[in-house]
């Protein structure tokens, strides 16, 4: 729906508004509206699970700030408040950014950074990051499977242990699988200094002038309430 | 060492910056309980050393340390953690790359060094703290009065950055002893390194 | 069109046992030329030079002459051979680099910065002449292994090279997926393209290879013409150690089965994907204790699911095991159950051999780990690192260790898929020997020879239901050889159970 740009837009003014924001004046207005934004997006995209699980948790803190804080005193006090305000000023950004990740297909990104004129410097590792994390946890959770079969179990009591044991299978198949993804792609004329093309239709639509709109205004706020 | 950054170059930088990220995503869940935290800046540069020392046996040319700094800096703005991290990375990044040029991406001495300062790119994820406790600060005196305010506040002091700086950077280096370690336990015999 | 002169290679690092040495070799226009041999004979090395992945991507030294359409491939950077070269690759999971298969169709041209129309209308004419169209815009973790592969056949297809490379593009695919393989590769030649496909199966390339080249130490030893080599007698390829042609030319006798007294039993097996779609259900199934069970079917009926279950690998699984009088909940069965997974890598932990070994009993005795790799034909490398042996030394150190943790019942997860003649016997003999000592062995697989060698009942697995449940006698024996022969027709055969 939107354009893989307005995401990563979204997704950077939510957390540094959020997180860097103060209270008052207008950001009375601008945290609610990007707080929500994230949810009304699940919510168009048919994300059932990840919008309640966002309600749920962002609730949880929000309440646990209006309630907890003032009945509470000293140490376990100060741990309310982290962990509430923690919870309220990043479960947004994340959110946003999960969103961001889990709509957009790698050709999508690749086109997104080819518009913005990122160098082939950039736009190559980063493709490749994004095309190799299901693969790192496709093969984290095969060595879960071999290593519970072994009945190599947390709470052995042996943490360095443990982690050399996931680790090194861990390492040495994503190398393995990393060599051939990289002849592969090769032969497939990666890396070529050309322009490259792409078939993905990405580009900015009526809902994408919406989203710049919000972050431009919270942008601003930012901005006016550091200067002031 | 004037060789220029090919495709396949990029393509590793790729695949070790999924690496770290997932390795140290699964450390990095413990965030989510606030007094972990500080920790996070312990934990990332330890369990990221691993895939780190493996990535520079297949570094010989400036700038691919830089490349994967600021792609940890752009993810982790992108996944909504804050963007202080896009201007820590890269620095920490080239310092480090500097660092392992110097030693012509072979001294190991150098290359345990570099990754503890590269390792101090972690700080990004706290300046907000930091920052935003002005207005925390504020908002307690209004409601608690100034005497409670200092006290809360002396959890987090002003110069709190500091050692936590210097906790990235001392894990960085036990992170970059481990990764050896293991690199001369396993991978190198494995054929992989 | 291709052309080596005196080529010689030696990958950095290594001795040299793996490389090549002087390679003479012209290969036509329009040609298509089978390479076979053992594994490590070269084969693969032959293929990286023709796409210039030697030396370009994989490094070591290279002497001798070289030329692909004229051109000097030193001269020639990858993205330039991209156009005239293009290749497909053993492992179907590793050769993406998007994840959903139309852009990865359009990957190839996107590179090279053709013009979006043109791409468009290139995707689109692949998709049609190998029949892809049901698989656009799929997520590329979702596909089975044949699937993967016929769009990497199209991802060549679409950039439009006049040269081929294949390096085992058979190995982890079903016989229907090989028969679909088969059919693109004759539509290429029928084109005139140039084709060169180092494999292990040889049988599906019989009337399209004009030229077969057998290799041995990195060097050509023999050469063929098509016609020739697939009437050779079962002994040529018996000699050179060379799979087998045809079902028609299989003569082993199974492991025939014997008085199957005993029988365990497996209840309530089901699986469904989060979505609710019903991927396994078996109610019950009766299998012999002592005996070397072929869990057989198409890719994506649900075989690996079933032995997963089994070992206990599922979560929230509420299946049942009756064995040896002992009801085994699956909690239980990771305890008694071991699986030699299809990717050995994942389950090497420690540093030497001894130590995997070691590491997995109750007790660590030294004595007695020495005397389990003797068997398995491993004591000389008890140092060595686990993940530096070959996949079937790595293979054997997973049954060792299966061993010194004294399970009773082992399962394999295809564990010939991609191996010659003389390696798949090994397995064999192993998997012989382990059910002398009275183990039970399931073997997931799609090797009608590996089967013949050691199997000694079938469970034939389709849409997540047993199909066939019966001994490899005689008659279970044609049943077996049906079902595959069916394949090789492009039909599918079908039993009541």
């Amino acid at each position: 729906m939107l354009d893989p740009r307005t995401k990563m837009l979204l997704v950077v003014t939510s957390a540094s508004v959020l997180i860097g924001g103060g209270s008052g004046g207008a950001m009375n207005v601008i945290k609610p509206v990007l707080t929500a934004v994230p949810l009304l997006l699940f919510l168009c995209s048919g994300k059932w699970k990840a919008a309640v699980i966002y309600t749920t948790v962002y609730t949880f803190a929000f309440a646990g700030e209006i309630f907890l804080v003032p009945v509470t005193t000293g140490f376990v006090n100060f741990i309310v408040i982290a962990c509430c305000g923690m919870f309220a000023r990043f479960m947004p950004g994340i959110a946003m950014g999960s969103y961001l990740v889990n709509t957009t297909t790698v050709s999508e990104f690749m086109a997104a950074m080819e518009r913005m004129k990122l160098p082939q410097k950039l736009s190559i590792p980063l493709s490749v990051m994004f095309r190799f994390f299901p693969t790192v946890t496709q093969e984290y959770g095969a060595i879960g499977d071999a290593m519970r079969m072994r009945g190599i179990r947390f709470g052995g009591g042996k943490p360095a242990k443990m982690l050399e044991y996931r680790m090194v299978p861990l390492m040495v198949s994503c190398v393995k699988i990393g060599e051939e993804l990289s002849a592969a792609a090769l032969t497939r004329g990666l890396g070529a200094p050309i322009g490259r093309t792409n078939i993905c239709k990405i580009g900015f639509k009526g809902y994408d002038a919406a989203a710049m709109l919000i972050c431009a205004v919270s942008v601003i706020a930012l901005l006016l309430e550091k200067v002031t | 060492m004037k060789q220029k950054i090919q495709a396949k170059d990029l393509i590793n930088v790729g695949i070790f910056t999924a690496i770290m990220f997932v390795v140290t995503m699964a450390v990095a869940m413990l965030g989510y309980i606030p007094i972990f935290i500080p920790l996070l800046s312990v934990l990332v540069p330890v369990i990221g050393g691993i895939p780190f020392m493996l990535f520079l046996t297949k570094v010989k040319k400036f700038g691919l340390v830089t490349i994967m700094a600021v792609l940890i800096g752009i993810v982790i703005a992108l996944m909504g953690m804050g963007v202080w991290v896009i201007f820590t990375a890269p620095l920490f990044g080239v310092l480090a790359d500097l660092i392992l040029k110097s030693g012509s991406y072979s001294s190991v001495k150098k290359s345990i060094f570099g990754y503890g300062i590269f390792s101090m790119w972690v700080i990004g994820n706290f300046i907000p703290i930091v920052i935003t406790r002005g207005n925390y600060y504020d908002m307690l005196i209004s409601g608690y009065g100034q005497e409670y305010a200092d006290t809360l506040m002396g959890y987090i002091p002003d110069w709190s950055l500091l050692p936590l700086l210097a906790a990235s950077f001392i894990s960085g280096l036990l992170g970059a002893l481990l990764g050896r370690s293991l690199l001369k336990k396993h991978f190198i015999r494995a054929g992989i390194a | 069109m291709i052309e080596f002169k005196d080529l010689r290679f030696c990958y950095t690092g290594e001795d040299g046992t793996s490389g090549l040495k002087r390679i003479n070799l012209h290969i036509r226009k329009g040609e298509a030329v089978l390479l076979c041999g053992e594994s490590g004979c070269g084969k693969t090395t032959l293929t990286r030079l023709v796409n210039g992945l030697i030396p370009h991507y994989y490094e070591g030294t290279l002497s001798g002459e070289m030329r692909v359409c004229g051109e000097s491939i030193q001269d020639t950077p990858l993205y330039d051979l991209a156009k005239t070269v293009g290749s497909v690759f053993q492992n179907p999971r590793s050769q993406f680099f998007n994840v959903d298969t139309t852009s990865e169709l359009a990957f190839g041209c996107e590179n090279l910065g053709m013009r979006e129309g043109e791409v468009l209308k290139r995707v689109a004419q692949t998709a049609d002449e190998l029949s892809l169209k049901p698989l656009l815009g799929r997520s590329i973790f979702k596909l089975s292994g044949g699937e993967k592969q016929k769009i990497a056949c199209g991802c060549v297809s679409a950039l439009g090279p006049g040269i081929i490379v294949l390096d085992e593009p058979t190995s982890n695919l079903d016989m229907r997926s090989v028969n679909d393989l088969q059919s693109i590769i004759a539509g290429w030649k029928a084109e005139g393209k140039t084709i060169l496909i180092a494999e292990h199966r040889l049988y599906f390339m019989q009337g399209i290879a004009d030229r077969v080249l057998y290799m041995r130490d990195g060097e050509i030893r023999e050469e063929y013409t098509g016609e020739e080599f697939y009437k050779m007698p079962p002994s040529f390829f018996r000699e050179r150690g060379l799979r087998s042609l045809a079902l028609t030319r299989l003569n082993g006798c199974g492991a025939c089965a014997d008085s199957e007294k005993k029988w365990l039993t497996v209840k309530n097996v089901q699986f469904s994907y989060s979505r609710g779609e019903r991927l396994l259900d078996i109610p019950f199934a009766e299998l012999p204790e002592n005996g070397v069970i072929a869990v057989i079917g198409h890719n994506g009926a649900g075989k690996t699911t079933f032995v997963r279950s089994l070992c206990g690998l599922l979560r929230k699984d509420r299946s049942i095991l009756e064995y040896q009088g002992d009801i085994c909940k699956a909690r239980k069965r990771l305890d008694s159950c071991y699986m030699v997974m299809q990717d050995v890598n994942h389950q090497l932990f420690s540093e030497s051999v001894l130590d995997e070994v070691l590491m997995s009993m109750e007790k660590q005795d030294e004595k007695s780990a020495e005397s389990i790799l003797e068997a398995l034909d491993l004591l000389s490398f008890k140092q060595t690192h686990p993940m530096a042996l070959s996949g079937g030394q790595k293979q054997r150190i997973a049954i060792a260790s299966a061993l010194a943790s004294r399970r009773s019942i082992l399962v394999f997860d295809e564990p010939t898929s991609g191996l010659d003649l003389r390696h798949m016997e090994e397995v064999a003999e192993s998997i012989r020997e382990l059910q002398k000592q009275g183990k039970t062995i399931f073997i997931v697989t799609h090797d009608p020879e590996l089967i013949l060698s050691c199997t000694t009942h079938i469970l034939h697995i389709e849409k997540g239901r047993i199909w066939g449940n019966y001994p490899l006698d005689e008659v279970g024996r044609a049943k077996m050889m049906e079902f595959f022969a069916g394949d090789l027709l492009g039909k599918e055969v079908c039993y009541d159970f």
